[in-house]
């Protein structure tokens, strides 16, 4: 029988075991508590090793949360440090709107005194090396500009347009060194004429036997030649020099900050009202 | 050398199985870590092992899950005689084999289950069984096994 046994091992093992397992499962139900034992003892054993295992499972399920935090965390943060810098540029362009904007009211306020026919224009470019200095602006021949027309803004003169294309001209700014405008100082009303000098200064040149000039005196266009306006700022005295010879001079400072201009307003030309009274004096 | 790796796996699966494997669900479906555990050795070592590891590891289940006691045992032992049995007339070393096992013994073990349960007077439908826990628990075990086998420890060697 044991020889049997052994020599079909495999196929013993299997029914026994199967005997083994039927008899588990068909054992009358009220004696079930007998094999209570088995279940106690296997749970004695494993429960420490079962807790221990929920720990570290809790354990690396925390973690693993944690991880998912913190990964979350430097995704939001990615977000958040994009979405600053975008608000940040919005700012700096909401704030440079914004101070267009004031200007472009200015300009339209100004419009609203000049003579009809104004047109406003864009700076779009500059030329502002020693030698020359001059705005490129939007506006051309196509709308109507023409050469030598007085170019201004707010603050006053700015220069007059020397070189006209069909959608853009070029203006020749006060201070270019070949500028030469009438001038008219308000206080004394002495005139002269209002020179750009190379480094972007202005140079008043009046008659000697002319009134002294003080610092501070306002120079506006004076109107002769016809080609700007009477009563244009043009600037105001910061430096005086002693008569020489037939002339004396002064150096004025610009009644515009020339290099800061963006938008400009075209006059007609052969504008001759007096506008004074549209640059009230500060 | 191996009484040593039957007991851990014993011991290792039915403890992984209750306590560490209901948490890695994915849409409610749970693998079955010991009856991948028992294709494994099974195609390893022969029926046997495969009988006697897995009517251990069905016990130890049957006695921490507070289930009927032997039904797993019995099942298992079932499977793991039959899987162990089959490298006599089939070629398990390619790694489609055992995986393929794993599912195929995952049905088995359910429907084995099945019938034992029947002596309770089981109330759940087979269809409804197999449909919602047997076949997605079979493919899930599909994937733990092509995992497993990465192990060379656990791959099937081929007997004479």
């Amino acid at each position: 029988m044991l020889d049997l046994l052994v020599r079909y091992r495999k196929y013993s093992t299997l029914a026994l075991v199967v005997c083994a397992g039927l008899a588990l499962l068909i054992r009358p139900y009220d004696r079930a508590g007998d094999a209570q034992w088995l279940s106690e003892a296997l749970a004695s054993l494993t429960a420490p090793v079962q807790l221990g295992l929920a720990r570290v499972h809790r354990g690396a399920v925390g973690l693993w949360s944690e991880y998912l935090d913190w990964k979350h965390l430097r995704t939001e943060l990615a977000r958040l440090r994009a979405e600053t810098a975008a608000l940040r540029l919005r700012q700096v362009r909401q704030e440079e709107l914004e101070t267009e904007n004031a200007r472009l009211r200015t300009l339209a306020r100004l419009r609203e005194r000049l003579p009809e026919g104004s047109l406003g224009a864009e700076v779009m470019a500059r030329e502002w090396n020693g030698f020359t200095r001059g705005l490129t602006i939007d506006r051309g021949r196509a709308d109507g500009i023409e050469r030598l027309a007085p170019v201004l803004v707010t603050g006053g003169v700015v220069g007059r347009v020397a070189g006209l294309r069909q959608r853009s001209a070029v203006v020749q700014v006060l201070t270019d060194p070949a500028s030469s405008i009438g001038g008219l100082v308000v206080r004394t009303r002495a005139q002269g004429l209002v020179e750009g000098v190379a480094g972007g200064r202005l140079r008043l040149k009046l008659a000697a036997s002319e009134d002294g000039l003080r610092l501070g005196d306002l120079v506006v266009t004076s109107g002769i030649g016809e080609l700007f306006p009477k009563g244009l700022p043009l600037g105001r005295v910061i430096r005086t020099y002693p008569p020489t010879g037939l002339f004396r001079t002064a150096e004025l400072d610009p009644a515009v900050d020339l290099s800061a201009v963006e938008e400009v307003l075209v006059l007609p030309r052969g504008t001759n009202t007096d506008l004074a009274a549209a640059f009230p004096e500060p | 050398m191996r009484f040593p790796l039957y007991v851990l796996a014993v011991s290792g699966g039915a403890l992984v199985q209750c306590t560490v494997v209901p948490m890695v669900g994915i849409g409610g479906v749970v693998p079955d870590v010991p009856i991948v555990l028992v294709v494994l050795l099974a195609l390893r070592y022969g029926a046997e092992a495969g009988c006697v590891t897995g009517f251990a590891l069905g016990l130890a289940q049957d006695a921490l899950a507070g289930g009927p006691l032997g039904l797993h045992a019995l099942s298992r032992a079932l499977i793991g005689f039959a899987v162990g049995d089959l490298p006599r007339w089939i070629l398990v070393a390619r790694p489609v084999v055992p995986v393929a096992l794993a599912i195929v013994a995952t049905v088995g073990d359910g429907l084995v289950r099945f019938a034992l349960l029947q002596l309770f007077h089981y109330p759940a439908p087979l269809g409804e069984l197999l449909a919602r826990v047997i076949v997605p628990q079979a493919g899930y075990n599909g994937v733990l096994a092509a995992v497993a086998l990465v192990w060379p420890a656990v791959r099937p060697v081929p007997r004479a």
